[in-house]
Order: C-alpha cells, then sequence, then structure tokens
C-alpha cells in the first residue's frame, strides 16, 4: 500500500524571523561547548545541555525547535563514540597503568578528528542559524525537518463509551 | 538552595555561550539575558529572606515573582567587544580587587548588624531602618556587580549601593 503523500508546513524566511528566534535557534549549536563551560571532560554533559535545551524552547517557533532538535539529535552518535573513548581510557587507567594501546591510538585520533567535523559543521549550522538560514545535517537534517514541519492530521478526541468488563 | 545549585549551573553554561556570542554579533542572546534576569531575581529573593529584610517564603524556580524584592534590567541592544575582552582578561583586576575588597567587608560587617538586628526583631518586631538600609545597599552593589561581571551590562557598576537617581 503505498503511503499518501505528506505535507509540509512552509519554511519561514529570514525576513520574517525576530533577531530572538534566531538567537535561540543558533544557542542549540552552541550547546556542544557546554562541557567546557562546567570544566569537566565528560561528553555526557554536552548531550544533557542539547536536551535541556531542546526542551526548554519546545513550545518556540519551528525554526527554533528544528535547529535546537537537529543540534539535539546529530550529538548522540558523537557523545555515545566519546563515552567509549572515556571508558576504554578509564580501564586503561585501572587495569595497566596507562599501558596505551596501538588499537585505543588509533580510536582516539578517529575520534579526533569527528570532532573536530562536529565543531566545524557545528559552527557553520550556528552562523546559519543566526542569519535566519536552514541548514541541514546528513540524516539528522531531514529527521528534525520531518519531526518540526510535517503535517499532523489533528487528533479528534472520541467520547468515552462505557464498556462492560473482559471476560 | 539545592534546586538552585543545579538552575546556577545552566546559568554558568548560558554565561560561557553568551561570552562568545556577543564576541562575534556583539549581542546578548535575550532568551539567554532574561534566564540570568530571572535567576539574579531569585537570589535576591532568596537573600532577603536569609537576611530577614521581608516576610515570607521565596518563590521557587528562576520563574518565581515576588512582590518585596524587584530587580529591573534594561536588555541592552548591543555590548561593546572591547569592554567584554577587558572585563575577561583584566576583570581581577578592576571588578573583583576594588568592589570585590570593600564588598567582603561590608558583608563581614552586614552579618554582624544581620545578628543584631536578630534581636531587634525578636524584642520589638521592628527591623532598625539604618541596618535594613545598610543590608538592601549591599545587596543592590553585589548585584550591580555581578551584573557587570556577567557581560550583562557595559555601566561599570558605582562604589555604593543607592538607588540610581539618589547616589
Amino acid at each position: 500500500m503505498m503511503e499518501a503523500s505528506k505535507a509540509y508546513h512552509p519554511l519561514p524566511q529570514p525576513e520574517e524571523l525576530t533577531n530572538k528566534e534566531k538567537d535561540d535557534a543558533m544557542g542549540g549549536y552552541l550547546m556542544m561547548f557546554a562541557a567546557l563551560a562546567v570544566g569537566l571532560p565528560l561528553p555526557i554533559i554536552n548531550l544533557i545541555a542539547s536536551i535541556v535545551y531542546y526542551y526548554t524552547n519546545k513550545t518556540n517557533s519551528r525554526f527554533v525547535r528544528f535547529h535546537t532538535y537537529q543540534a539535539m539529535i546529530s550529538q548522540l552518535p558523537l557523545t555515545l563514540l566519546n563515552a567509549i573513548c572515556v571508558a576504554w581510557a578509564l580501564r586503561i587507567f585501572v587495569a595497566t597503568s596507562w599501558y596505551i594501546t596501538p588499537e585505543f591510538t588509533g580510536y582516539a585520533m578517529m575520534l579526533a578528528v569527528a570532532n573536530l567535523v562536529y565543531i566545524i559543521f557545528g559552527i557553520i549550522s550556528a552562523i546559519k542559524a543566526s542569519k535566519g538560514r536552514m541548514y541541514y545535517y546528513w540524516i539528522f537534517g531531514r529527521m528534525a525537518y520531518e519531526k518540526v514541519f510535517t503535517i499532523r492530521p489533528e487528533i479528534v478526541p472520541q467520547p468515552a463509551t462505557n464498556q462492560p468488563p473482559r471476560i | 538552595m539545592f534546586i538552585m545549585l543545579f538552575c546556577n549551573l545552566w546559568a554558568t553554561i548560558l554565561a560561557f555561550i553568551s561570552w562568545w556570542i556577543i564576541l562575534f554579533t556583539g549581542r546578548y542572546p535575550q532568551t539567554f539575558f532574561d534566564y540570568q534576569v530571572k535567576m539574579l531575581r531569585w537570589s535576591i529573593r532568596l537573600n532577603a529572606r536569609i537576611y530577614n529584610l521581608v516576610d515570607g517564603y521565596p518563590a521557587f524556580m528562576p520563574s518565581g515573582s515576588d512582590d518585596l524584592t524587584q530587580l529591573e534590567v534594561t536588555y541592552p541592544e548591543s555590548l561593546s567587544r572591547g569592554t567584554l575582552l577587558l572585563r575577561a582578561f583584566f576583570g581581577w583586576l578592576y571588578i573583583l580587587i576594588p568592589h570585590g575588597f570593600i564588598l567582603y567587608f561590608r558583608t563581614l560587617w552586614g552579618l554582624v548588624l544581620n545578628f543584631v538586628a536578630w534581636w531587634a526583631i525578636l524584642f520589638t518586631g521592628r527591623y532598625p531602618e539604618s541596618m535594613h538600609v545598610f543590608q538592601v545597599e549591599t545587596l543592590r552593589w553585589g548585584t550591580r556587580v555581578s551584573l557587570y561581571s556577567k557581560n550583562m551590562t557595559d555601566n561599570y557598576p558605582p562604589f555604593n549601593g543607592r538607588e540610581y537617581g539618589r547616589e
């Protein structure tokens, strides 16, 4: 069975957005520096900050919701990879007194590149958002767009009916 | 105080991110600014109760309101980036040393007065007016220093706690 074609809300244009909306959208991406602000090298802090920021801005305009949602979900894989690195490093420290294996070195280097790429894309998207522009990440951009801009049919509450007990 | 700790942690993250936003755009994001003002209001209404300056129990959360204490801060449309950098690198020299030094001794004296006032309230039911004024001015002075050091205004705080227009 073919899925009925989806309808989407129109995209807001830069001149229709207020400075407050643009700033709020930009803030979502900058949550990737939250761990730096707190001074703890725990990658989960960035994700928690992104989640808190998304939920505090959830009732804001679609433009803000799109950017904060995209910033939040795009942090998930990197946070997971960073958390693995922290756990691995702790294991090396506890079990082998800092005998660093080549596998760990390779993983850490790959992760450093991934973090750098994420920071670069984060800054680009923060600048775009501050100018009132849309910016779509690979995979996550589509997901965020679907989540925020899809027009959903209104759920009409059904009148409650009393039923006899189930046997 | 426990809830305030987490809210202050969030305020620290927002302040850190705001610093970078001001550096690049020259503007404090309004949502972040409003949150910081609410946190200051919460801190003032809590301190006012701790010092017995007003009766009643302070409302919880940044969104709480209070009829007995008030703080109005004008949102700055633009902030100086030069002042921002000056504060970051030399703030300790021209904010912390002069204001911090005086406020430290003022707070110590405030604690002594608070002890004396506690007995005065117990026996007379009134807070001695001159002591009350002193405590309020200390709070006001500290709040102005906070506003300046948190980059929420470019106006250097005066060396007194009197109301603007009554200096």
